[in-house]
């Protein structure tokens, strides 16, 4: 079983197709719908795939035959260990936990699994160890 | 049992001093009890490494040709304040950047100026006829300058509050970022590592003593600003902000592993600052405050969603509960986040210990106590016969 994340962008001719569903009984995926913002101007759907790695692949070459844009998200924020004073202010405001505070080494984790990109951390952190990646 | 300075500093010289940080001492006390632990270990280590605002670095530049009379300053475009003869100043880490951009300011200034790098400085004057220059714009780096010494008016807070927020808006605060419901709880305390929560009545900290200040031997100058003894004790301990210090210390011999601009936003810079203090072990009761533990230290939760300097606590706990991750809120767990670095803390504890060990740091016997008692007054409007 693999796991990966896309964002999904849609325009406003595709917002109307119900393409969760269709990954989901065509090619037996698990979603998880990690955030959603669309309306009649198009928008953005970050989700889960959980499946087999084949069924994955199919799925999002459904998705780009039907015109949306798929982004896979790797690793969507990066960790500055050399910025980072371990201080910890991340943990409390990550909704999923991605953060997590090693009670041995009083080091800060962080488990890019658990990230659902939400953006939260990056204005949180006080000496500005956190980037999008795509500030990189 | 009894011990001096010079006995602990003759036993730092030959080598054979006991130094053990204040996390590794409550073990030994739990095992030995505390007339064993005080007859073995002869210095205790402290850290911490946390926002303090009220921080900032005397700068001497060097006289210009033509000489200046510098009365506006601006080092990388934060202002620093030139009231001071010609080419001294004085950058506050506060201080935001002159075009109003908040995530940038004095703190950053010292952090660069700590790591070599080349800052711009900017000077006007209205030139006078010992000094007829009317502006300077050139860069200095650490380098180039005589004197750069931190002097903080208010560091090592002596406990803090935990903040919390009750509304329905995420605040941003110097205390970060407050999730809305009581959807988290930040603290900045190194707790059990804190320099002085190991020495409540500060018996051996005092003007003088000298300290572990950003990776360099510092000093301390004075009573830290709000220094404040009246607060309630738990565990021979002050349960709130209490007692703080104002230290001194040299920027050339400092370490960006210990001192750090920080960013809060909407709020500001702050600046990270590494500070340890070793305790000299005289006798028992100084053990055993040395050796107080994070489940006997307590601070208040305050609610920051009432803007008031009158916040009553939502209730009092201990730095146990805030380091398992979660505090109990009006029956529901709260997620916690430090501000302060435990980690760091535990290295500058470390570190201390390690210069002590080989001999190149030795204890000092304060020159003069810090006050016994003093209270923190308000600022209210008042008019000039009621200040009178």
């Amino acid at each position: 079983m693999t796991i990966k994340k896309y964002l999904l962008t849609f325009n406003p001719e595709i917002v109307g197709d119900p393409v969760t569903y269709r990954i989901v009984k065509d090619f037996d995926l698990m979603i998880n719908i990690l955030r959603a913002e669309i309306d009649e101007q198009g928008g953005h759907l970050m989700l889960a795939m959980e499946g087999s790695g084949p069924q994955i692949q199919k799925a999002v070459r459904y998705l780009e035959d039907a015109g949306v844009n798929v982004q896979e998200l790797k690793e969507f924020v990066r960790k500055d260990d050399v910025r980072c004073t371990n201080c910890g202010m991340c943990i409390s405001i990550c909704p999923t936990s991605a953060y997590q505070m090693d009670q041995k080494t009083w080091k800060v984790l962080f488990l890019n699994e658990k990230c659902i990109a939400c953006g939260m951390c990056i204005d949180a952190c006080p000496p500005g160890a956190i980037r999008l990646r795509s500030q990189d | 049992m009894r011990r001096t300075y010079e006995e602990i500093n003759e036993k730092i010289r030959r080598g054979d001093a006991v130094v053990m940080t204040a996390e590794e001492v409550i073990g030994i006390v739990e095992r030995d009890g505390i007339d064993k632990a005080t007859k073995e270990v002869d210095v205790v280590t402290t850290g911490t490494f946390g926002a303090m605002c009220s921080s900032g670095a005397f700068i001497n530049f060097g006289h210009s040709e033509p000489p200046i009379k510098m009365t506006k300053i601006w080092l990388n475009d934060v202002p620093a304040y030139g009231g001071l003869a010609a080419v001294d100043a004085y950058i506050g880490a506060t201080e935001p950047r002159q075009d109003g951009n908040i995530e940038y300011g004095g703190a950053n200034v010292i952090e660069d100026l700590i790591s070599n790098r080349p800052v711009r400085l900017r000077a006007s004057s209205y030139g006078t006829d010992c000094y007829p220059r009317k502006d300077i714009d050139t860069y200095i780096s650490l380098k180039t300058v005589n004197q750069a010494y931190m002097y903080n008016p208010r560091n090592a807070y002596q406990n803090y509050g935990v903040a919390t927020n009750s509304s329905e808006r995420t605040l941003f605060t110097y205390m970060g970022k407050l999730l809305p419901h009581y959807g988290n709880a930040t603290y900045s305390s190194a707790g059990q590592l804190s320099p002085l929560l190991k020495d409540p009545t500060l018996r051996t900290i005092g003007i003088g003593t000298r300290i572990f200040l950003g990776g360099a031997q510092g000093y301390v100058a004075w009573e830290g600003t709000q220094f404040k003894t009246n607060s309630t004790m738990k565990n021979g301990v002050p349960s709130s902000a209490s007692r703080t210090l104002a230290v001194v210390g040299d920027l050339k011999q400092m370490s960006s592993e210990f001192i750090r601009a920080l960013s809060f936003k909407n709020y500001g810079v702050s600046l990270a600052v590494g500070l340890g203090i070793p305790i000299p072990i005289l006798d028992e009761d100084v053990m055993r405050s040395a050796s107080v533990r994070d489940d006997q230290i307590f601070a208040p939760v305050l609610n920051y969603a009432i803007q008031s300097r009158t916040r009553k606590p939502i209730r009092d706990v201990s730095y146990a509960e805030l380091r398992s991750g979660s505090i109990e809120i009006n029956g529901r767990q709260v997620k916690t986040s430090s501000l302060s670095s435990y980690a760091k803390a535990r290295q500058i504890a470390e570190t201390l210990k390690k210069q002590i060990a080989k001999g190149e740091f030795l204890l000092t016997q304060a020159v003069a106590q810090l006050p016994e008692e003093r209270i923190q007054g308000p600022l209210d409007v008042h008019s000039q016969d009621e200040v009178r």
